[in-house]
C-alpha cells in the first residue's frame, strides 16, 4: 500500500476548516467511495480521481492526553481519516503492519492516510506504545 | 559538608529490610522533591544524601562524582516551558559550576524532542564544554522513534553499535541500558532478550561487595504501569544485579524524583530540564504540564552522586534550577 499520507503542519488548515481538500497535494485530496464498493485503485487511478472535492467532511481522529479520540473508526473504503495531535507530547501514528508510518506529529500538527482497501488496520503511537487504535475499512 | 543534614529521616520502616548490616537510611533521606538540593554520596556502596554544596576534603581525595542529566527534550516548544534551550543552558552552567568537576556526565534520554536535525549536537557540544572526562548518552523514545534508533546508535551506541554498555571507573561497575527500542503495540518499555543475555555475562565476574549502578531510560521498576512508567522485562534484569550489596538504578522519562528501595537496589528516577510531568496517576494522562512562570525551574533539574571509596554510602543529590 503505497503512502498517501502527508504530516503537515495543521493549525491553520483546522482554523480556517480546510480539511484535506484544497492545499494538500493531489493524492491527498479525497474522494469517498461509495460503501461497499472495494477499492481495486491503484495510486495512479486515485490521482486521476482527484479533481473531484469531497462533500463531506473526512473524519479526524484527536489525540489528547495520550489517546485517540475514536480509538475504533470504521469508514467506507476510499476514505482519507485524519490524526490530529492535541497534545504537547509528539505522538506517531503507525500502522503495526507499517502499511502507513506518519513522522512524529507536534502540537497541532496532522497526518492523513487514505484507506483505499477493505481491511482493519490497526496501529499505535511508536513512542507510547500503549496508545492504540483501529479503523475498519469496509 | 554533613552527610546526614538537612534531609535527615530517623526511618527504620518497612521498606529498610534488616539481616544484612547495610544501613539504608541514607537512601531514604534521599526524597529530594522539587525545591530541593539534595547530594547523594556513596560510601560503602550505598548512596546517602547531604545538602548540595562543595565536596569534602576526604570525598575529593578519595572518591568522585558524576552529573545525571535527562529529558533534556532540545526542540521541545509547548506551552510547558517556551525556553527548553534556555533551562537546559541553565543545567549546564550548574555543572560548569560544580567543585570539584564531575568525572563524567550521564544523560538518560529524550536528548532531543523530537531528533530533529541538529538537536543531538546541541547538547552533545554543551556538554563538551564542561569539565567531564567522558559523557554517556542512553536514549529516549524521542531519540529514536523517527528512525529505530540510527542516528543514535550511529553517535553513541559504542563499540558493539548496541547501545548498552558497561563500563568500571574506580571501583564501581556502571551499567547503560536501552529500554526504548522496538516498541509494540500496546507494549512497555521493554530491554529485549540480546540485552538481557548480555548484562547476565556483563555481570557475572563481578564480586557481590562492587557497587553497580544502572542507567536506563524509562524506570526499571513499576513506577506506573497504566501510563508506560515500567519496563516489562526490567524484573528480569534486576534479577541478574540481587546478589550485589549495592546497586543503584537511575532512570529518566517521567520527570520527577521518585524512589524506591527494594533489598540492595535503590531507584530513582531524575528531574527533566524542560518540563515536569504530572504525579502518577494525577490526572488523564502524562505529558507536559503548565505550572506558573515563576515556579518552572522549581521543577527542573539535575543530578550529582558522590562515590567515596571505603565509606557507606554512595550519594545522589538532586538539585533544581530555582
Amino acid at each position: 500500500m503505497n503512502g498517501n499520507h502527508r504530516s503537515i503542519r495543521a493549525r491553520w488548515l483546522w482554523r480556517f476548516g480546510v480539511l484535506g481538500t484544497v492545499g494538500f497535494s493531489v493524492l491527498a485530496v479525497a474522494t469517498r467511495a461509495p460503501a461497499g464498493q472495494s477499492a481495486h485503485g491503484t495510486a495512479a487511478s486515485q490521482m486521476a480521481q482527484s479533481v473531484v472535492v469531497a462533500a463531506q467532511a473526512e473524519p479526524r481522529i484527536e489525540i489528547t492526553k495520550h489517546k485517540f479520540s475514536r480509538p475504533t473508526l470504521t469508514v467506507p473504503a476510499g476514505t482519507t481519516v485524519t490524526w490530529l495531535n492535541r497534545d504537547e507530547d509528539v505522538h506517531t501514528v503507525v500502522s503495526t503492519t507499517q502499511a502507513f508510518k506518519s513522522a512524529g506529529l507536534e502540537t497541532d500538527e496532522a497526518y492523513s492516510y487514505k484507506f483505499a482497501k477493505p481491511g482493519v488496520y490497526e496501529y499505535f503511537c511508536t513512542l507510547h506504545p500503549l496508545m492504540t487504535g483501529k479503523v475498519i475499512v469496509k | 559538608m554533613n552527610d546526614d543534614s538537612t534531609y535527615a529521616r530517623d526511618a527504620d520502616g518497612p521498606e529498610v529490610s534488616d539481616g544484612d548490616g547495610v544501613d539504608r537510611r541514607g537512601f531514604l533521606q534521599c526524597m529530594a522533591w522539587a525545591g530541593t538540593g539534595l547530594v547523594w554520596t556513596a560510601a560503602g556502596g550505598i548512596l546517602s544524601s547531604r545538602a548540595l554544596g562543595p565536596a569534602s576534603a576526604e570525598e575529593s581525595a578519595l572518591g568522585f562524582s558524576f552529573v545525571q542529566i535527562s529529558d533534556t527534550h532540545i526542540g521541545f516548544k509547548g506551552e510547558a516551558n517556551k525556553d527548553a534551550l534556555g533551562t537546559f543552558e541553565q543545567a549546564i552552567a550548574r555543572i560548569k559550576a560544580l567543585d570539584p568537576a564531575p568525572s563524567f556526565i550521564v544523560h538518560t534520554g529524550d536528548i532531543t524532542h523530537t531528533q530533529k536535525a541538529g538537536a543531538f549536537d546541541t547538547v552533545t557540544e554543551a556538554l563538551k564544554g564542561t569539565k567531564a572526562e567522558r559523557v554517556f548518552y542512553i536514549p529516549g523514545e524521542n531519540d529514536v522513534f523517527a528512525d529505530g534508533g540510527k542516528e543514535y546508535l550511529g553517535r553513541f551506541g559504542g563499540p558493539a553499535g548496541t547501545g548498552w554498555q558497561s563500563f568500571d571507573y574506580k571501583g564501581v561497575h556502571f551499567i547503560g541500558l536501552i529500554n526504548v527500542l522496538n516498541f509494540k503495540a500496546g507494549g512497555l518499555g521493554s530491554l529485549g532478550q540480546a540485552q538481557l543475555d548480555w548484562l547476565k555475562k556483563d555481570v557475572e565476574r563481578l564480586t557481590s561487595s562492587t557497587p553497580v549502578v544502572v542507567f536506563a531510560h524509562v524506570p526499571l521498576w513499576a513506577v506506573y504501569p497504566k501510563w508506560g512508567w515500567v519496563t516489562d522485562d526490567g524484573g528480569q534484569a534486576l534479577s541478574y544485579l540481587k546478589r550485589f550489596g549495592s546497586v543503584t538504578v537511575l532512570n529518566g522519562h517521567i520527570h520527577q524524583i521518585m524512589q524506591k528501595v527494594e533489598g540492595n537496589i535503590s531507584f530513582h528516577t531524575a528531574l527533566s530540564t524542560a518540563f515536569p510531568q504530572p504525579a502518577p496517576g494525577v490526572g488523564e494522562g502524562p505529558g507536559p504540564v503548565k505550572v506558573p512562570a515563576e515556579q518552572l525551574r522549581s521543577v527542573l533539574g539535575l543530578r550529582e552522586v558522590n562515590y567515596v571509596q571505603g565509606k557507606t554510602p554512595l550519594a545522589v543529590v538532586d538539585s533544581t534550577l530555582a
